[in-house]
């Protein structure tokens, strides 16, 4: 048990640095989510059927851990994964972070922002396309990554 | 007393002060004790660069004193003064802080105690309180912005990461074997619902949100208290001296924390055996309602996040939201500091009983706060709530149905709220009107 949880979301960042992914293997991410949400574990199943092994972390600050790691806060998604080296916000497909972490641009990660309706994770019916951004430190804005 | 900006030491020696806004330049503000039935008169000074207010929670007072900007007077423009005059009649554990730029005045530290006291007092060692504050500090101690974030205003709130007692991070408190405490506990954080276990104890409620109800223990010797909820406890010191016994705050799932311990000083017990007596305190003036003739309205809470069927997303279509809301009352919303110019969602009949249930369907917790009265807490999910419960701000779980019931005795328009700060300035929030 915590002593006291001052800057615990500093904390969360340096614990998520970058992860050696291995090819062949369950590639690690480490997801933070809203205790009290569910669809976040939903989307954690999606990925572990995907070739990857999701470590779970409630978290009060998933805002503050997303902003931290360079994702505006319009661009937001419900919950902030962390997989070697990059940031994955929101309910991501995996094949589009398959896509990611093989061709390595130089940003700091993807974001699908809110929690569209068919996504991987959430219930009901894809309605639109999803669109994918990819999110930098420097400050320059969002630019669409990928669409599906 | 005056609202100003400051620096107060919330994370302790040798590390930096944390730049606040504050009432007389301390968190939490002061103390205010008065007399119960007697009047009080309160300046407030805005030393601030933006609007103020100063709401007494849980004070049934003049609606014009009730500090709601644009509904009961208007804001305390910088350099500005009001004057607050209300005379108590109720005894108890009560507070006050803005209700203007609500989610920044009190995120960055502007509430304090306001403790009325009984005529006599019960017999106990010691009277203490405890205003327990949260904050989101970055590593160099300051307030983190991004307040009004709309994720976690469609989630549970902006908790925050440092815990605070009476304004700073606690190692301790000192306490005497054998002695018998009244401790007044305050939530005053913007979104934190704590859930306390003071492990080794045997803590007894005496009253709730300052209302005296039948001295009992809690369920699972836990404490539920949401952001704005107050439960005065009575605690026998016993433990053994020299020991420290953690106070441990375990309502979020895995993120379970200690808040403080208490401290047993290395003296013998100051009495051989504490009084098994269970105390309970006067009770306050307040008018029961008539159940039998009581006219019933449900309040159905919406929206949030996973709201509805399966998920929402934000914006929240097709519950009538307006000003960007994600939440609602019954299909109505105001936002932000409120729109003076919306309609109540009830006008209720002056000295008339009325019972309500607060419905939650929604996947998020509430407090829901009813300004100017009191109300009885009758029933969860259909089951009577024992011990006499009164309240001003009731907490209703997620798809739980809370039944209160009050007279309307209190002429004007009356806030009622959730007081997860964020929720309460994006949709959940009403009007009430007494005629």
């Amino acid at each position: 048990m915590k002593r006291r949880i001052f800057c615990l979301g500093a904390a969360a960042i340096v614990l998520a640095g970058p992860m050696p992914a291995v090819a062949g293997e369950l590639i690690h991410a480490t997801l933070y989510k809203n205790p009290q949400c569910t669809c976040c574990e939903g989307y954690a199943a999606y990925l572990r059927k995907n070739g990857f092994s999701v470590d779970v972390k409630p978290s009060n600050e998933v805002a503050e851990i997303s902003r931290e790691a360079g994702v505006p806060e319009k661009f937001q998604g419900c919950h902030t994964m962390f997989v070697d080296g990059y940031v994955v916000d929101g309910h991501v497909p995996a094949d589009i972070v398959h896509k990611l972490l093989s061709e390595r641009p130089p940003i700091a990660g993807i974001t699908l922002p809110g929690m569209p309706l068919g996504a991987p994770g959430m219930t009901g019916t894809k309605a639109s396309t999803f669109t994918i951004y990819a999110v930098t430190k420097d400050g320059t804005p969002p630019k669409v990554y990928a669409t599906e | 007393m005056t609202a100003t900006p400051g620096l107060w030491p919330l994370v302790g020696e040798g590390e930096a002060e944390t730049a606040v806004w504050c009432y007389d330049n301390r968190v939490p503000g002061p103390e205010i004790r008065v007399r119960q039935g007697e009047p009080v008169r309160i300046v407030v000074e805005n030393k601030l660069d933006e609007a103020t207010t100063v709401h007494w929670h849980g004070i049934r007072l003049p609606n014009a004193m009730d500090g709601v900007p644009g509904l009961t007077q208007p804001p305390i423009k910088p350099g500005e003064k009001f004057v607050y005059a209300f005379t108590p009649p109720d005894a108890g554990t009560f507070w006050y802080h803005p209700h203007a730029d609500s989610l920044r005045q009190l995120g960055r530290g502007l509430a304090g105690a306001l403790i009325v006291e009984e005529p006599e007092t019960i017999p106990v060692d010691r009277d203490i309180l405890w205003m327990i504050a949260d904050w989101r500090l970055k590593p160099d101690a300051q307030i983190a912005g991004g307040f009004g974030n709309a994720m976690e205003a469609a989630m549970s709130g902006r908790v925050g990461n440092t815990v605070t007692l009476n304004g700073a991070v606690s190692n301790g408190v000192a306490v005497h074997a054998g002695e018998r405490i009244r401790l007044r506990l305050v939530n005053s954080a913007l979104a934190r619902i704590m859930a306390l276990r003071f492990e080794g104890h045997r803590p007894a409620v005496i009253a709730i949100d300052g209302q005296p109800c039948e001295t009992h223990e809690p369920v699972g010797g836990r404490i539920l208290l949401g952001p704005a909820m107050r439960v005065d406890i009575l605690i026998d010191m016993r433990g053994e001296p020299g020991r420290r016994y953690r106070v441990v705050d375990d309502f979020y799932d895995g993120l379970a924390y200690w808040l403080t311990e208490l401290a047993y000083d290395s003296n013998p017990p100051l009495r051989k055996h504490s009084s098994d007596a269970p105390l309970s305190l006067p009770r306050n003036p307040l008018p029961e309602p008539n159940l039998d003739t009581a006219e019933h309205h449900v309040l159905k809470l919406q929206g949030g996040m996973m709201g509805g069927n399966g998920m929402m997303g934000m914006g929240m279509m097709g519950v009538g939201m307006s000003h960007g809301a994600i939440w609602a009352i019954n299909g109505m919303s105001m936002t932000g500091d409120g729109q003076a110019d919306m309609p109540p969602l009830l006008t209720l009949q002056r000295g008339r009983s009325y019972r309500l249930t607060i419905r939650n369907d929604t996947a998020w917790w509430h407090p829901m706060h009813l300004h100017g009265h009191s109300f009885r807490v009758l029933r969860r999910n259909g089951k009577a709530v024992p011990h006499h419960q009164w309240a001003d701000t009731v907490l209703v779980s997620p798809h739980e149905a809370v039944d209160i019931a009050f007279v309307a005795d209190n002429p004007g328009d009356w806030m009622f709220h959730c007081h997860i700060t964020d929720h309460q300035a994006s949709g959940l929030m009403v009007v009430l009107r007494v005629t």
